[in-house]
């Protein structure tokens, strides 16, 4: 067992989930109390497991830990690679951290098909782990994909009123993106297999390669579609709202707290090591819709009805800022990125569960039926203006932190973009602020409010260790910081370096247009 | 020393599987005659056991060829590595439709002999085929086959549509052998022969082929490609697929299919030598863009599920003929993987809608599965698995088998060719998902019908489960076939 442990801890992590939800499948319908135990401890055992991780975490590595690596299909040069490093390390630990606070939100509040439920869940954890870990491209692909099915039935089985409508939306959104690279990565390897001989799909190996300008171009496009929907940016982002306010509270928390991360990540792990030269000529591009994204999404939130719909634009509007990081190529704004990415999951995910947790006893989302909640629930209020604060990047807490450093970052290599962002934060703290004016001051004027009663054990379990984080973050996130700088500063290395070489090769080709194709880049 | 030169030594052990499908099949109907009543529960189990003794002496003849393939009657007839891992796809496929038949044929009250005796029978035709290295025993191969299938498809005596089917299916496949008889008549009059090997000589040393051979070509890939319910020769498809007894659509859509690509891998392979010249292959790229974008835009439009399968049959065929024509080595295995794996999953899907009772005159809807998810947990997971793999969502076979395909048609080159079966592909998986949908989305009423469990069945679709994730999750001892298989159907003539 000790030996399984510390060989093969990835590996364990990321199966203990599939294997609880086959488990917990097997349990008759009616044993659904048996059912939520049981998911609960399996969701909890595979978060400690987790923590061995950053107990054996080496801070000083740069590439790939705790590796696991043995051929899958040795044919193709595809391997069943896990390995962790700064970039997964905070994502894989929000993902493990996540789920059981999901399901103990859903304690009350899921009334049909629990035990599926559950299993839903954990078969969505084993996705999201995978996608995390994965270090070979292929195997990273199966589980983005498998993701989807668990996703797709909890929002199409659990969900509200336009559920069908937005789950197949979901599906179809994502899906189309991914196939889509899906062809690119087979069109990438055969373009490498040109090149060296043996095939792979080693995502180091693949790591920057000199492949040719206009294939570089249509590669990263592609890729970049795909995570762009995922993510979602501007203008990808219309299946977001719907699946949201369609989603099971949990449902919407995964959704908000890692599914949209994949989509950074992705960018972060795949698009910018392996298509340097197409990162620098194209970030601009991706900087314009991100700068929309960040406006536009923060104007439409402001205007909702829905506070459902209101976190769900705010979404659009926060991980704006994680795309704006990532391709403004810093050491600053990319570890700004993903420190947000992990904010975003914590925030958002708490904005949800305090959402859910007004729905289930209200059954609506409405801004207009509420006001004065203070007065009639004023734990539940306390903790929404402080995850709302937190969400609108307030000092001392954690969104502050993420956005400052992107925004720092960012002013470096995409000044007026940077300038632009800025007043996202403001409009970040108007619509968050109107929200809570909305909902909990003012006049306590509706019946249907008065009587509401706090915060249950299960609800306040779930939200407390939320705040801890936030609050972590935010006074001190040098903790979280430190573990990720070796290797988003390797990924800094390898774009720029192989980015240099391409540079002078371009300079001593005499029918190359732009010598430098930097200048799309003030650096 | 060989007085007789058509007979090779080892013939009577080449011809071994054959001989006991033959046989046994037989056996099944004298059985029946005189023991009616007493040995009826023992015919789908005997057929079966039949069918495994056949698997036995196929995976025994492997060390016999796994050097080289072995050629008999006079150069007409190849076992070789290819033929037998074909073979084993024919023979699983024959295996579960006879298990998924048992529960079927009873409760309809058609339960006998001659439906087990054809489905061996059949079999026995399509491993004629896909060995078959000489077009005329081709043609054989494909009469046996089709002759099986005019009578399955009308084994509900008593439903008008399956008598429809039946004729609609007998006076199109009727045509459609003309149509290969008459191409292979052109191609002898325009090379002399009618053997594959020969035609590759003839080719390889011509470099040319005429308007003649072209006119050959179409017909035999028209003929074919009825078999194979390639658009626009597809028609036939969902009236028979929606007319036939439900085990028999699954049989009739999945394994003949399989036999026919092995065909048409033999012949491309021959005529690769001109391939540049004559274009054919770009009228076989036509054929396969064709069938993937009307099969999966149609399939949109149905609510009877079986001929939603019909038309994502449609579709499937038309990935299968993007790898058949780029006459790789590798396209031999992405075939039999895809082959395998559409056995699995659609033989699968179609047994999911065998079990539900109901009239079979009546078209089995998306209706008649609302709801089951939940209410009928092992049939609903079943449903659900074979449809996620034919969306070809990783972990099930049918990504892996797409991957390959797509990976075969990348690497040689046809990037416009993978973007149109990747966007139709998106388009396919918004209605295998709404199958996934009605299973668990909706509520059901009290008209839904029940789906039926038996032994035989539920082993069936097990199995089948069991099939599409290992395949999925673990191809690789397949793979290690592969390159000689490849050998067999490009080099061993």
């Amino acid at each position: 067992m000790t030996e399984l442990l510390s060989n093969h801890l990835l590996s364990v992590i990321l199966w203990l989930p599939l294997v609880g939800a086959l488990a917990i499948a097997l349990i008759p319908k009616r044993l659904e109390q048996q059912a939520k135990v049981a998911g609960l401890f399996v969701a909890l055992a595979t978060f400690v497991l987790s923590l061995g991780i950053l107990q054996r975490f080496d801070d000083a590595e740069a590439g790939f830990q705790l590796v696991e690596r043995s051929a899958w299909l040795p044919a193709w040069g595809v391997s069943y690679a896990l390995g962790i490093d700064g970039i997964s390390l905070w994502l894989t630990l929000l993902t493990t951290f996540l789920t059981p606070l999901v399901l103990l939100s859903a304690w009350n509040s899921v009334h049909k098909h629990v035990n599926s439920y559950i299993v839903a869940m954990l078969a969505l954890e084993f996705g999201m782990i995978g996608s995390f870990l994965a270090t070979d491209l292929l195997l990273f692909y199966v589980f983005f994909e498998l993701m989807l099915v668990p996703m797709y039935l909890i929002i199409g089985v659990w969900g509200g009123p336009r559920r069908i409508y937005a789950a197949i939306k979901f599906f179809l959104f994502t899906i189309a993106g991914s196939l889509l690279m899906l062809v690119a990565i087979l069109y990438l390897v055969f373009v490498i297999k040109g090149g060296s001989g043996a095939p792979t799909f080693n995502i180091v190996d693949l790591y920057g390669l000199a492949i040719p300008m206009k294939t570089q171009a249509l590669l990263f496009f592609a890729f970049t579609l795909a995570f762009a929907i995922k993510v979602p940016l501007f203008p990808f982002h219309t299946w977001l709202p719907d699946a949201h306010v369609e989603a099971p509270t949990g449902g919407s928390i995964i959704l908000a707290g890692v599914l949209l991360k994949l989509g950074t990540y992705g960018f972060l792990r795949f698009v910018l090591p392996f298509f340097p030269e197409a990162t620098y000529k194209y970030a601009p591009v991706l900087a314009v819709l991100s700068v929309i994204g960040i406006i536009y999404g923060a104007l439409v939130a402001w205007v909702q009805p829905d506070m459902k719909k209101l976190v769900a634009y705010s979404s659009v509007s926060h991980l704006g800022f994680c795309v704006l990081g990532i391709f403004a190529v810093t050491q600053t704004s990319i570890e700004g990125s993903i420190l947000q990415m992990v904010s975003h999951g914590l925030s958002t995910g708490a904005l949800f569960l305090l959402v859910g947790v007004i729905y289930d006893r209200r059954h609506t989302r409405m801004l207009a039926d509420f006001g004065g909640l203070a007065k009639s629930m004023p734990v539940y209020a306390t903790i929404f203006v402080i995850v709302a604060l937190s969400s609108a990047g307030l000092p001392g807490l954690n969104g502050f932190v993420g956005e400052f450093l992107i925004l720092t970052g960012s002013f470096k290599t995409l000044p007026w973009y940077a300038v632009v962002a800025a007043s996202g934060v403001i409009l970040a703290a108007l619509y968050l602020l109107w929200l809570v004016q909305r909902v909990f001051f003012g006049p306590l004027d509706k019946d249907e409010n008065k009587g509401l009663p706090d915060m249950q054990w299960n609800e306040l379990a779930a939200v407390v260790p939320l705040l801890v984080f936030i609050v972590w973050i935010g006074v001190y996130p040098n903790t979280f910081l430190k573990k990720m700088e070796p290797s988003v500063r390797q990924l800094l290395t390898t774009v720029e370096d192989h980015h240099a070489a391409i540079g002078k090769l371009a300079v001593t080709e005499p029918d190359a247009p732009a010598a430098n194709p930097v200048d799309g880049v003030s650096r | 020393m060989n007085l007789n030169p058509l007979l090779e030594p080892d013939w009577l052990k080449a011809i071994r599987p054959e001989t006991i499908l033959v046989v046994g099949g037989l056996l099944l109907i004298l059985l029946e005659a005189f023991f009616r009543d007493t040995l009826r529960r023992l015919l789908a189990p005997l057929a079966a056991v039949i069918l495994a003794a056949t698997a036995w002496v196929v995976v025994g003849m492997y060390p016999w060829v796994s050097d080289a393939p072995r050629v008999f009657f006079g150069g007409t007839y190849q076992i070789s590595v290819a033929t037998i891992v074909f073979d084993l796809t024919f023979i699983l496929a024959t295996l579960l439709v006879i298990m998924l038949s048992r529960d079927y044929l009873q409760r309809e009250n058609i339960d006998c002999g001659e439906y087990y005796a054809l489905l061996l029978w059949g079999t026995f035709g399509m491993m004629m085929m896909a060995k078959g290295l000489e077009l005329l025993v081709v043609v054989l191969g494909l009469e046996t086959l089709s002759v099986c299938i005019f009578v399955l498809v009308g084994f509900h005596r008593r439903i008008p549509i399956s008598n429809e089917a039946s004729l609609k299916y007998f006076l199109m496949g009727a045509f459609a052998t003309g149509f290969v008889l008459y191409g292979i008549a052109l191609f002898y009059g325009a090379t002399g022969s009618t053997s594959i090997p020969q035609l590759l000589v003839y080719f390889s040393q011509n470099q040319s082929a005429g308007p003649l051979l072209t006119i050959a070509f179409i017909l035999i890939m028209a003929g074919l490609g009825f078999k194979l319910a390639l658009a626009p020769f597809h028609g036939w498809a969902p009236d028979v697929y929606q007319g036939a007894p439900t085990p028999v659509a699954a049989w009739l859509s999945t394994a003949p299919k399989a036999a026919t690509l092995v065909v048409l891998l033999r012949l491309f392979a021959a005529t690769s030598p001109v391939a540049e010249q004559t274009k054919w292959m770009s009228i076989a790229a036509i054929l396969a863009v064709l069938s993937m974008i009307l099969g999966n835009f149609v399939a949109i439009a149905q609510r009877d599920l079986k001929r939603m399968l019909a038309y994502s049959g449609i579709a499937h065929v038309g990935y299968m003929m993007l790898a058949v024509r780029t006459v790789r080595e590798d396209a031999v295995a992405a075939i039999a993987l895809y082959a395998v794996t559409y056995v699995l999953m659609n033989i699968g899907a179609f047994g999911v809608i065998s079990l539900l009772q109901k009239n079979q005159n009546d078209p089995q809807t998306l209706d008649d599965v609302a709801g089951m998810g939940f209410k009928y947990p092992f049939a609903g997971i079943a449903l659900t698995v074979f449809m996620l793999s034919l969306a070809g969502i990783p972990g099930t076979a049918g990504f892996m088998s797409k991957f390959f395909v797509f990976k075969v048609v990348i690497d040689a080159g046809d990037i416009g060719l993978a973007l149109i079966g990747i966007f139709t592909s998106i388009v396919s998986v918004y209605y295998y998902l709404r199958v996934v949908y009605f299973l668990y989305m909706k509520e059901g009423d009290e008209l839904t019908p029940v789906p039926v469990r038996g032994a035989f069945a539920t082993g069936a679709l097990a199995l089948a489960i069991v099939g599409v994730f290992v395949v999925g999750l673990w191809p690789m001892p397949v793979f290690d076939l592969f390159p000689l298989a490849a050998n067999a159907i490009f080099l061993g003539h």
